[in-house]
């Protein structure tokens, strides 16, 4: 057997095979980079609904994440349909949830409805205020739970946030009208674990359609030039806003999704500016968003 | 300031509310207060409810106060102690009996809290001096960070166990000069997108 053909031929698939990879990452790197730059252009008519992902998790980040929404006075009747996405077994966050929307949602409502009641020439832009759903995801690791059978059930957790995603949820209700799309238009999350599995998802999504439209593309290139802004590649935008409960380093998850998410707003001036690597965006110093 | 307040045959109520959160145990916060010279302390400044949110696994520890300082039996400083170990409605309705409110009676008192964001902020929202004790058994300690800056920005008082006694008449101190929250921004401070901006943006709503 003449070892050295085989050696050197060993050694050209091993730098054939490197280079590959390595290009590919940079690529990857570089598309991901390009990506989270990109800015959404004004696209959307100023009174379409809104439907909004909120991503809920234990104790302290559900209680932040509602006294932001208070805070920013979520308007209802621009967000018309809402969905609460809780973990397994978190029953404090579902309770909050239904609080929040049974009290403040309600109250703002009322108020709104007599303000359009009072004003009659208004009466026809008076919108219901929609509804909600509140959809729980398994866990991707219980407390306690092995390491070794952790990613099956991150798969799992993986899995049911697409379905999410996509509406196919079983918690979920088949949308109504004013809605078409299946996809949330905006997810808003502020760090529990299970948001990063939505914002994977949804950058998953994302990548799916970018592909299919290229895909179709090609086969009506020849037929149509139709416009180019369809509504997909606009929606399921991420917002992460970083627990304000961190003063001077990252989160877990926020470590894991500043290259991922589209917004990432800090609340502490000492996380100003952190990015994943050169290029990328920066975190955006946004002041204290809890009240 | 630090002064004793003299004691009155009545004096108004005035609460001190302890609370270590529903999800991690907080044991040694909840042995500093059951002690003795720290009820003393407490008696010092003028309080007469002291209430005990003493979480699912901090039975034992209230259990054993019981035990070794039964009630009506004068060796609780003339304190009333009362426990509970956790309230699923939140905490509100408890933070707000250490809120001054002159037509039931109620000085304006204490809260000590661990340093979960959720208990910093109900006690901040409420205006009530806020005592904010860090876990330090907790792996990740990044309470630590939240309570010092909030500490240096004058919204709370930020103390570990040990001297948590000399916290309360600091406590006294801050309720003096407390500021309000949420804070309202300085017209000197550059003017951050707000998150209903952020959001707007990233719909791409037309003008």
């Amino acid at each position: 057997m003449d070892s050295w053909i085989s050696w050197a031929g060993l050694f050209w698939v091993a730098a054939f095979a490197m280079v590959a990879g390595i290009s590919t990452i940079i690529i990857a790197m570089h598309a991901l980079a390009k990506s989270q730059n990109s800015q959404v252009p004004k696209w959307r008519p100023k009174n379409s609904p809104i439907h909004l992902l909120v991503v809920l998790g234990s104790g302290g980040h559900t209680a932040e994440m509602f006294s932001m929404l208070r805070r920013m006075k979520l308007d209802p009747s621009k967000y018309t349909y809402r969905t609460y996405l809780v973990s397994s077994g978190d029953n404090f966050s579902a309770a909050k949830a239904v609080e929040f929307e049974t009290a403040y949602i309600n109250k703002v409502a009322k108020a709104s409805a007599a303000a359009a009641a009072a004003d009659a020439e208004k009466k026809d832009e008076q919108r219901s205020t929609g509804a909600y759903t509140i959809v729980t995801v398994p866990r991707a690791r219980r407390v306690h739970q092995s390491f070794l059978t952790a990613p099956f059930s991150t798969i799992q957790s993986f899995w049911s946030c697409l379905l999410v995603l996509r509406g196919l949820h079983p918690d979920q209700r088949p949308l109504t009208a004013p809605i078409r799309s299946p996809y949330p238009d905006i997810i808003l999350t502020n760090g529990p674990a299970t948001a990063v599995c939505v914002i994977l998802a949804a950058r998953l999504l994302r990548l799916c359609h970018a592909f299919c439209a290229v895909l179709t593309f090609r086969r009506r290139a020849g037929t149509q030039t139709g416009s180019e802004t369809n509504a997909p590649d606009f929606q399921l935008r991420t917002i992460f806003v970083e627990s304000w409960a961190r003063v001077t380093t990252l989160s877990l998850s926020g470590k894991l999704l500043l290259p991922f998410a589209d917004r990432f707003l800090v609340q502490w001036p000492a996380l100003e500016g952190k990015k994943a690597w050169p290029g990328m965006r920066e975190t955006e110093y946004a002041g204290t968003l809890v009240d | 300031m630090e002064r004793p307040i003299p004691m009155r045959a009545r004096s108004p109520i005035k609460v001190c509310f302890v609370t270590v959160g529903a999800t991690a145990s907080f044991h040694e916060l909840l042995q500093t207060i059951l002690q003795e010279d720290f009820l003393q302390v407490l008696r010092r400044f003028g309080y007469t409810n002291l209430l005990i949110q003493y979480g699912k696994d901090g039975k034992s520890v209230w259990d054993a106060f019981e035990r070794q300082y039964p009630p009506h039996t004068g060796c609780r400083n003339g304190l009333l102690v009362e426990g509970f170990d956790f309230n699923p409605d939140g905490l509100d309705e408890e933070m707000r009996m250490a809120r001054s409110n002159l037509s039931k009676g109620h000085d304006g008192g204490l809260i000590i809290s661990h340093a979960g964001s959720g208990s910093i902020l109900g006690a901040m929202r409420l205006g009530v001096p806020l005592v904010v004790v860090p876990n330090s058994t907790l792996k990740d300690n990044h309470q630590q960070e939240l309570a010092d800056e909030l500490q240096s920005q004058g919204y709370v008082i930020a103390s570990s166990c040990q001297n948590l006694s000399a916290a309360i008449g600091r406590g006294e101190r801050l309720r003096a000069q407390m500021l309000a929250w949420p804070p309202v921004c300085a017209v000197s401070q550059r003017r951050q997108r707000s998150l209903q901006e952020v959001m707007s943006d990233e719909l791409g709503f037309l003008d």
